[in-house]
């Protein structure tokens, strides 16, 4: 069989460890899309057998949810209103504080500065989702319905802010990325022409970085709107049309959350609800992390032009050299 | 302002008042403040019941943290064993085993590529519905750490092929060069300098699987631990999914209980960070020193075959097989 790859090529009797080694990380390639393929089957199987009960239409449009009930009804459009409120609202929260703070890593900060906001930032971004959940429950909800006496204790807003401050390193880690690949020589030139470094960072910096500040804005999204911790934790309140943040609002993922906490018969309709519920999740988030994965700035190969199989890359280009015929 | 600019390509402009220079700094201080309040919150929700406080709970006070602790760390290694293997493995194989632009094998990189950016909830909903509901395995932890391990591969897969594709194609030529097979490539010249890379996607998948709450609430954690885990057949305890149960209970005992878990879930990050780190700085080392160690390629002389790593792994020039060296 050629293989058409160095195997073949140097393929010495006896090279055993390299076929078996191709073969051990064949079996790892298959069993990676294996699960990939389980995880998709069971969820194409489940939403189908759903929608032969429930027809997509009213699944999508209905705007009363109550799976569980005596007379269940599945409008979903409450859940992907919460879930969308509360993106949005992250974001909101999360783009001027992660974008200024990546302004401020890349242009303004002192290494040592540097050194500590990056810290920071890197602290934010490791801690998991369940202690911000539980910091939105036991500070920030308090501090609010203090403030704002509206909001109740499992309020929206709380969720919708505790939400974006665990997406902000998001924001800055890849915003100060982009800033980070703006070529010197913009930069330069608008120095030279006298601007401050404020002009710079404002009108050269950010308008070359655009797609990149844009791409980093998407993926939080697709972050804020797969958060499920904090909004099961801060946000639960009924599932009803509320556009005010500070009534609870119940997300696609807290429904998630709090379906898997009662027991739901296997092949049930409640089963199938909700592994639809998670299909329309995965491919909102999907379609905007792909959309932001899309705007990214391609991270350019060590070596350039370097092409997809590099050892086979690597027999060629050395081919062609000795053709050539060495120059000593 | 900053008297000289720290950003090498952008000379101290003329000085004036700088809005986005003081909206940045303030972002970057919120930004430290919040990862700050966090830390502080957790202290203060201690504090008032000390080291040996925290009364409730069936496996009373820390005895409950400690047997949530294992199974977090049960988690952890579960996780660590079946995911790092497949994914190092897959991404070795598309990137150095795959033949290029294999319909296969590009698909399966967008498909993961894709799934980095699906919630982990979905993840835990679609291991209800086909490990615990398909295949009726048990509630235990090998189970939570299937979910997880199905979590974290995608990402692992992604970060590991990223660094191998970081790998200079000089050093593929090298090998090629000195009649290395694939898999000499692969275990000499580029796992070593991939090594950092891959460390670092390892660690952050195992950070992620330690703090994921979402999931295995959704796969059904237990909500009660009387004993540590003995083995991963035990039911499944994890200290996330024990925030969850307590942070959202309205009693301070409770909530310092939280508090608690949250510090010892903080502390077990911590410890896969810095063995992350040690593993890492090694790997610096061993660059460092196989750098030095190498001959100056410029050097006249110096570019006998084996000097460097001892015996050429594939010197003997082969007889009757089409060496691509051989030109007409």
């Amino acid at each position: 069989m050629n293989r058409g790859t160095l195997a073949t090529v140097t393929g010495r009797p006896g090279a055993r460890a390299d076929r078996v080694a191709g073969r051990i990380f064949l079996t790892c390639t298959l069993l990676t899309a294996g699960a990939a393929a389980v995880l998709l089957g069971v969820m194409a199987v489940g939403t189908s057998q759903f929608f032969a009960e429930v027809s997509p239409w009213r699944f999508l449009t209905g705007s009363t949810w109550a799976p569980f009930a005596e007379d269940p009804r599945f409008g979903v459009a409450p859940l992907v209103a919460a879930t969308g409120q509360i993106t949005v609202g992250a974001v909101v929260v999360a783009a001027p504080l992660g974008m200024l703070s990546a302004v401020y890593l890349q242009f303004y900060a002192g290494p040592r500065a540097q050194r500590a906001a990056t810290a920071a930032v890197a602290l934010l971004a490791s801690v998991p989702t369940v202690v911000f959940g539980y910091a939105a429950v036991s500070a920030v909800a308090p501090l609010l319905s203090a403030v704002l006496p509206g909001a109740g204790a499992f309020g929206g807003a709380a969720a919708t802010i505790v939400v974006g401050l665990a997406v902000t390193p998001t924001v800055a880690f890849l915003a100060r990325e982009a800033l980070a690949a703006v070529p010197p020589a913009l930069l330069q030139a608008g120095t030279a022409l006298g601007a401050s470094r404020g002009q710079v960072v404002a009108r050269v910096a950010a308008p070359a970085a655009a797609r990149g500040l844009v791409a980093a804005l998407l993926l939080a999204a697709a972050r804020a709107a797969g958060e499920t911790m904090i909004v099961a934790m801060a946000a639960d309140g009924l599932a009803e049309l509320a556009w005010s943040p500070l009534e609870g609002a119940r997300t696609l993922t807290a429904f998630l959350a709090q379906a898997g906490l009662g027991d739901t018969r296997p092949g049930s309709l409640d089963a199938q609800v909700v592994l639809a519920v998670a299909t329309l999740l995965f491919a909102v988030t999907c379609t905007v992390h792909a959309a932001g994965r899309a705007l990214l700035p391609r991270r350019r190969p060590a070596t350039p032009g370097l092409p997809r199989t590099p050892v086979r890359a690597a027999v060629r280009k050395t081919a062609a050299a000795t053709r050539e015929g060495p120059r000593s | 302002m900053t008297p000289s600019a720290h950003h090498p390509a952008i000379a101290s402009g003329r000085r004036r008042f700088d809005l986005l220079g003081l909206a940045s700094r303030l972002a970057a201080a919120s930004v430290v403040a919040s990862a700050a309040a966090l830390l502080g919150l957790l202290a203060w929700r201690l504090w008032p019941f000390g080291l040996d406080g925290a009364p409730h709970g069936p496996g009373g006070g820390w005895g409950e943290i400690g047997g949530a602790a294992a199974g977090t760390a049960w988690l952890v290694v579960l996780t660590g064993a079946l995911a790092l293997p497949a994914g190092i493995g897959t991404a070795i194989y598309l990137e150095e085993y795959a033949r290029p632009k294999t319909r296969a094998a590009s698909v399966l990189q967008a498909a993961l590529a894709n799934l980095c950016g699906v919630p982990s909830v979905v993840y835990g909903v679609a291991g209800l519905a086909f490990l615990v509901h398909g295949l009726s395995l048990d509630r235990t932890l090998l189970t939570g750490a299937l979910v997880l391990a199905a979590l974290a591969l995608p990402p692992v897969v992604a970060s590991s092929t990223e660094a191998i594709r970081a790998v200079p194609g000089d050093l593929r030529t090298a090998a090629v060069g000195l009649g290395a097979t694939r898999w000499q490539v692969v275990l000499h010249q580029v796992l070593p300098v991939a090594a950092p890379g891959i460390a670092t996607a390892a660690c952050t998948a195992l950070t992620r699987a330690a703090g994921a709450a979402a999931p295995l609430l959704v796969v059904g954690a237990a909500s009660m631990v009387t004993f540590a885990p003995p083995t991963p057949a035990a039911p499944l305890v994890s200290l996330p999914t024990h925030v969850f149960g307590w942070a959202v209970r309205p009693q301070a005992e409770f909530a310092a209980h939280a508090a608690g878990a949250t510090l010892a879930l903080l502390a077990i990050l911590l410890g896969v960070r810095l063995a992350a780190f040690a593993f890492q700085l090694r790997f610096a080392q061993d660059a460092r020193a196989s750098a030095r160690s190498l001959p100056d390629a410029r050097a006249p002389g110096s570019a006998t075959p084996g000097a460097e790593e001892g015996p050429a792994p594939n010197a003997k020039p082969r007889q009757g097989t089409p060496s691509p060296f051989s030109g007409p």
